[in-house]
Formats: C-alpha cells, structure tokens, sequence
C-alpha cells in the first residue's frame, strides 16, 4: 500500500465513519435508557434526509444552494425529525415499556417498515437528486484530492457529537438520563420525570441520525427510500463494537468502522465487494467474544 | 344466473383480448403482440401504432403482392399466461405473421406456439438470451441480445483510446454478465482491465471503489449497473479528482441519472438501445408520429416502425404469402432501419448491435460522434 493510498483510505474512513458515528450515537443512547434495539433508526436517518432535501429545495429559492442553504436544511430537519423521534416512542414504544423484551423488538421493526413503505408510498421508489453548489473545490495531498465539503462534513459531525458527549456528562438532563439508564425504577422514586427523560433521549437521537441523512444527501448528492437500511445495518454494528449504550463508544465504534471498511477493502487481493464481509465479520466478533463493545460496561441482569 | 355471468365476463375478457381492425377474408393478416394493458401499456401502445404506421405505408403503396394488410393486436399484458392466450388466439386467427413482444418473460413461452405453428415471428423489444435457444427457427431477433452491449462498449473503448479499463458491476445477474462479456471481450481485443470491482445495491458510499480505480490507473470506467448507482459513482469519482473517462450501460438510460450526477455526468458515455430520441435519422419519423397518434413516439417506436417495414419487405421478397418463403425471406433480411441495419445471423439475432453510444452534454443525451 502506499502512502498516497493510506491517506486516501483515512480520509474515506473518516468520512463514513463519521455518518456511521452520528447514527450509531441515537442507537446507543436509546438501547442506554430503555434496552431498546431501534430498528426504526435507520428510517429516522432516511426522512431525515428527505426532510432535508424539502427544506433545501424551499429555502433554496431565496438563499440559494449554498452553505447557507444545507445549514437551514439541517436545523429544521434535526427538529422535525427529532419531533418524529418523540411521536414514535409516544405511540409505539411507550405502551409496549413493560411488555417483554421481544415484543417491543417487534414494535421496532414494524416502525421501521411504517417509515419505509411510506417513504416507498409517497416518492414512488424514486432516487431524487439533492443537488448543493458545494463543488469538489479542496486541496491536494500528493495525489489525494480532499474536499472542503469532505472536511466541514466531519468537522461537523465531530462537533455535533462532542456537543452530545458534553451534554449527557455535563448537564442536569444528561444526568438525569444516565441515571435512567442505570436503573428506571429508583430514576422515578427520585423524582425523575422518566417519561419526558426517555422522550428527550428520542429526540436527540433521532435529531443526530437526521443531521447525518441531510449531510449524507447533500454530500452524496442523492436521497432515496432506501438509503437508510444497510446505514442502519451498519450504525447498529458501529454500536456494538464501540459498547452499545456508551456514548463515546459508538463515535469511537462509528470511526473504527469506517476506516476497517476502507483499510480492508484496499488490502492486496480483496475487491471492494468484500467490504461488508469485514463489517459484519467484525459485528459477528465482537457479539461472540466481547459483547459489551470496546468501551462497553457489563450489564448484570437481575433476577 | 351467477354462472351464467362469469362466462359471459369470460367471453367479454377474452374478445377483449383480440382486437381486430377491419379485415376482409382475401387480405394478409399480421398480428402484434404487445402488451397493452398493465404497466407497459404505453410501450405496447407505441409498437401497435408504429408497425400500424408502417403497414399503412404499405397499403397506401398498394400492398404487397397486390394484397391489402391488415392487423390484428393481441394483448400479451407482459405477462406469460396472458402472452400464451394471446398468441394461441393469434395463430388460431390464422395470421400470416406476427411481429411484437416487448417483455422476454412473456414471449419465452410464447415461441413454442408460433414454433410449432411456423408462423414466422419478428420480436421487438424483448432480448434475453433464453429466446434465442428457445427459438425453433421461426423467430427473429430484431433488437440486439443483451450481451451484444459488451461489443459496442469495446468498440467506443478502441474509439476514444482507452487502454486500461475499469470495469465496475453491482453484484447482480445483468449487470456482472455484462462486466463478464466486456470485459473478455476487450482483454481479447488487446486491452488490459485495470480493475473489476462489484459495489452494493443499496449503498451511497462508492468510496472503496473509487479509491481503487484511482490507484488501478484506469483511463476510463465502464459502469454496467443502474441508474441510482451510476449517478452516486459518476460524482464520487470525479470528487475524488478521477480525469478519465466514464462508459455506462444501458440501464443508465434514465433522465434520474443526469438530474442525480449533475455537472460531474457532462461527457459521460452511455450504451444506448435505439432510443427513438437518440436516434439521428428519426427526426422525420417522429414529427410524423406525433401527427399520426397525438402523442410523443416512444423509446421502442422507431425499431416497431423498422420491424412493420420489415416484414412487408420480407413478403414482397417471399413473392407470397407462404409462411416458410417469409421465413426464409427473413432469413436472407438486409434491411436498413432507423434504428439501425437488421441482419440475421444463423441463430436468427442481429449481425451487429444496434447499442449505440451517445454521450451527456449541457444536461442531456446526444448521439456521440
């Protein structure tokens, strides 16, 4: 390998680790405080980027398809889609809390496909162009071409993540949504108001997932209806290998991930179609020799 | 009374199966199979009405050995139960030849029947290579089988100087047989294929892939995949800096694609099937259709129109109406159409392919020099 592939490699490590990143983040944070597997968040990331797609196409009309443009996207996508968060666990994951573990799992693959069919119902399976001014602009490392749009895209998620990490350790909410996490019924006996903790947690998490989808669509510069299942696929096994519920883990596991697919895909004698051979290789791994993820807890289950 | 109604909703359904225009007993009967119900009832609307085009020429011209045609259209509704009703209707109408067939799956079990009754059979649009070993003789292929897309492709490579190929599919039946064919084809040619890479249906990030084109070397990348994938790989390799050239497949052919890549699908080839609008010849033909039929031709309008002249062309040679002189007539076909030249091989498919390159340039297809 040389050096210019080596860098070319981190740099595309980099950036799908960092959408990785962002999505395996909302699924740590939820399977943290409810032992929930959200199937429904790869489709949280997939309307996300139609969200996005919306507003930038309005929005687009009086501020162009710039910069400015992707920033409104993203923000009202974040809040809408967060909101989206919410109203699913209000009407399908909250009555089924203390249903057993399977039921709820069922719960969360029947959103999923509620969210696929109506993407599928609603743009006809269409690939619809989410076309940004952004430009391939950037600079030359030898022969490795880096976009701006590249470095603002992971400078972004970084940022977006780091102001999670700081919100779960540094504030009143965060704690009170560790603390959820730890043990539900003691949070509630402390005057914990666990209903509303649990939705916040929906909420940022599903912002974070939508955040990825309008930076994925405006970098990829398409969006479809099914662009969020092997993302889905890929965030829940960046989550696992990071320690599924931590929430450094899953940045941690998202990056690993991106950068095992594109050192692995780039070793002598491998096509690139053996990629995700390597991903879920990894996923299978991880689940059989060391199922808390790198930085994962324990969990002792009480009986 | 109940049953009494559903044979009658039996008879309407299979009288509506057959159309007939007006027919008197002394004229030559051809019959179109196409499917003019379900969801390529606009492609089967366009070869009636272009075939029609063509035999009302004929006519107009005083027929074919003195003979007026006329047409019967059979629904095959791109679905083989329905294509074997209908082409047993058709035989049984006793037509003298059949031209149509846009769906491979509906005519494949469709050529036993006409096999076996030796009507002479000239396919449109439908292209597997499961018709041509199914074929008892009878049938002709007028459109190119999908694996004479690998020739075109090595012969645009030749053309624009490309020694070193990258050669990227999606995984699937079509499109890794397609990256097969080329791919031999142009080492057998004296090129090298710097690459062969498979990517995932599915996927956004092509990343992996474009990294090995770029350090492969390649000077040009041949996608034999969709549209969606197409697009996605057309910006990621230009984003990564990759100059060479960009050779897609025919299924490609989408406007999706140029909207999705955007400014970096400019100059970009793709393999076209003779697409009416990209058809330099059919400018004429299709202002004509337009006044004929109030409505734009379709992609397969100009090979139905090319397939109408056809056979009148292969009865006047056949100096009659019997069905193995049109057989061998056909055969003996040199014909050229719109579409292209229209010559047999011994396995009755097209000498060369009628795939053609055109290339994108200011946001749409134009046929490539």
């Amino acid at each position: 390998m040389t050096l210019d592939l080596v860098i070319q490699q981190l740099v595309n490590g980099l950036i799908v680790g960092s959408f990785y990143a962002l999505i395996a983040l909302g699924y740590s944070m939820v399977f943290g405080v409810i032992k929930l597997l959200n199937f429904a968040h790869g489709d949280i990331y997939m309307s996300g980027a139609f969200v996005g797609l919306i507003v930038f196409s309005f929005v687009g009309i009086w501020v162009g398809n710039g910069w400015l443009g992707v920033v409104c996207a993203l923000l009202v996508s974040m809040l809408a889609v967060g909101l989206l968060g919410v109203v699913i666990e209000r009407f399908a994951y909250r009555p089924m809390r203390s249903a057993p573990r399977l039921s709820i799992l069922i719960t969360a693959l029947g959103a999923s496909m509620v969210l696929n069919g109506a993407a599928l119902a609603l743009t006809g399976g269409r690939h619809f162009a989410f076309n940004t001014d952004l430009g391939f602009a950037g600079v030359d490392i030898s022969a490795v071409h880096i976009t701006y749009t590249q470095m603002v895209l992971v400078a972004a998620s970084i940022l977006l993540m780091a102001g999670m990490q700081a919100f779960v350790s540094r504030t009143m909410y965060g704690k009170a949504m560790r603390a959820v996490s730890i043990d539900m019924g003691a949070s509630r006996l402390m005057g914990i108001d666990v209903d509303r903790v649990i939705a916040l947690t929906f909420f940022m998490g599903s912002a974070l997932a939508a955040g990825g989808g309008v930076m994925a669509g405006a970098y990829y510069g398409s969006v479809h209806f099914f662009m969020g299942f092997i993302m889905g696929l890929k965030a829940f096994t960046a989550a696992v290998i990071g320690g599924i519920g931590s929430v450094p883990g899953a940045m941690l596991g998202g990056l690993l991930l991106g950068l095992l697919e594109a050192y692995g895909s780039s070793l002598p004698f491998v096509g690139s179609e053996w990629r995700d051979v390597f991903v879920f290789g990894a996923l299978i791994l991880f689940l059989v020799f060391k199922p808390t993820g790198i930085l994962g807890r324990s969990i002792v289950e009480r009986v | 009374m109940v049953a009494s109604f559903k044979r009658l909703a039996c008879a309407t359904a299979l009288a509506g199966l057959v159309m007939t225009t007006m027919a008197n007993a002394a004229d030559i009967k051809i019959g179109i199979v196409a499917p003019m119900t379900g969801q390529l009832a606009s492609e089967g609307q366009d070869m009636e009405n272009a075939v029609k085009m063509a035999i009302d020429a004929a006519n107009a011209k005083g027929g074919v050995n003195g003979d007026k045609i006329a047409t019967i259209t059979a629904d095959d509704a791109c679905d083989p139960q329905q294509a074997v009703t209908a082409g047993s209707k058709l035989v049984s109408e006793g037509v003298t030849a059949i031209v149509g067939g846009y769906c491979s799956g509906a005519v494949l079990p469709t050529l036993k029947i006409y096999g076996d009754a030796g009507v002479p059979f000239v396919i449109i649009g439908a292209n597997s290579t499961k018709l041509v070993a199914a074929n008892q003789g009878n049938a002709f292929l007028a459109n190119s089988t999908g694996d004479m897309q690998a020739t075109t492709a090595v012969e645009l490579f030749k053309k624009n100087g490309y020694k070193k190929i990258a050669v990227i599919d999606e995984g699937d039946a079509y499109s890794s047989d397609l990256a097969k064919l080329t791919a031999e084809a142009f080492k057998n040619a004296g090129g090298e294929i710097a690459a062969r890479e498979t990517t995932t249906a599915g996927e956004q990030d092509y990343s992996a892939v474009v990294t090995k084109v770029k350090s492969s070397g390649a000077d040009a990348v041949f996608w034999t995949a969709y549209h969606a994938g197409g697009a996605l790989l057309t910006k990621q390799l230009r984003q990564a800096g990759f100059q060479g050239g960009i050779v897609l497949g025919d299924g490609n052919n989408s406007p999706e694609y140029l909207e999705i890549a955007g400014s970096a699908g400019e100059g970009v080839y793709l393999l076209s099937p003779p697409t009416v609008d990209l058809l330099s010849g059919a400018a004429d033909f299709k202002a004509k259709y337009k006044a004929a039929y109030g409505r734009d031709a379709g992609a397969y309008a100009a090979l139905s129109h090319d397939v109408g002249d056809l056979i009148v062309d292969a009865m006047a040679r056949a100096k009659s109406a019997d069905q193995k002189a049109i057989v061998a007539a056909l055969k003996a076909s040199d014909f050229k159409g719109l579409a292209g030249e229209i010559k047999f091989t011994d396995k009755n498919t097209l000498q060369t392919s009628n795939f053609h390159p055109v290339v994108a340039k200011g946001g749409k297809w134009v046929a490539a020099e």
